[in-house]
């Protein structure tokens, strides 16, 4: 199963950034979790200097960017 | 840094990225990248990051407004990575500022000397 992580320290576009991921997956009926990431540590570890940033089995696709539904789905099925 | 995060609005996001080798001059990029990075100037990230291709870094590469990366001498290894990766950068060399490889002593006045002097350049 795939984990797309969300990674923000809990601020609205962080919030928004997630909800738009989970309506991509519903959507698109993928076999998918969300992991939300809030640990600044475990942010900063995963070289990730602004947020809201999204995160595939642990590549960083998208950093900074509040995506949108059709994005995330780009970005989850297709990288960048 | 000046801003890590994208959530609190139109902040411009630099982030700084010294080649931290082994003379002195490597010191001298490492220690004012720390200065400038406590000063609010940008936020210091990890070369050997973007180097090894963490995707973390990288993209947090790509997104910055700017990056700017300082190299301790004239073989500029972190310009080098810049450039292999395809990532924008202003370069900054501190051999550009009066010291010499393997002489100048890295005290802290020279920190804040040059600290000082790449902070307007950058800015």
């Amino acid at each position: 199963m795939m984990k797309v992580q969300i990674l923000g320290t809990g601020c609205p576009k962080c919030k928004a950034l997630e909800a738009n991921a989970i309506k991509a997956i519903e959507d698109a009926s993928l076999d998918a979790v969300i992991e939300k990431i809030t640990d600044i540590d475990q942010i900063m570890d995963m070289g990730v200097m602004m947020t809201p940033a999204l995160a595939v089995d642990g590549e960083v696709l998208s950093v900074g960017k509040v995506l949108n539904k059709d994005q995330v789905l780009a970005l989850v099925k297709g990288g960048r | 840094m000046a801003c890590s995060c994208s959530c609190g609005g139109d902040c411009k996001v630099t982030l700084l990225y010294a080649c931290s080798g082994a003379a002195n001059t490597g010191l001298l990029a490492d220690q004012v990248s720390r200065a400038l990075s406590g000063r609010g100037v940008g936020g210091m990230t990890c070369l050997s990051g973007v180097a090894a291709g963490l995707s973390g870094f990288v993209v947090s590469a790509q997104e910055a407004d700017k990056n700017v990366v300082i190299d301790g001498c004239k073989v500029g290894c972190g310009a080098r990575i810049f450039k292999e990766k395809g990532l924008p950068f202003e370069h900054v060399v501190i051999t550009d500022f009066g010291v010499t490889k393997g002489e100048t002593p890295v005290t802290a006045e020279l920190v804040e000397l040059v600290s000082d002097q790449i902070a307007q350049r950058i800015a």
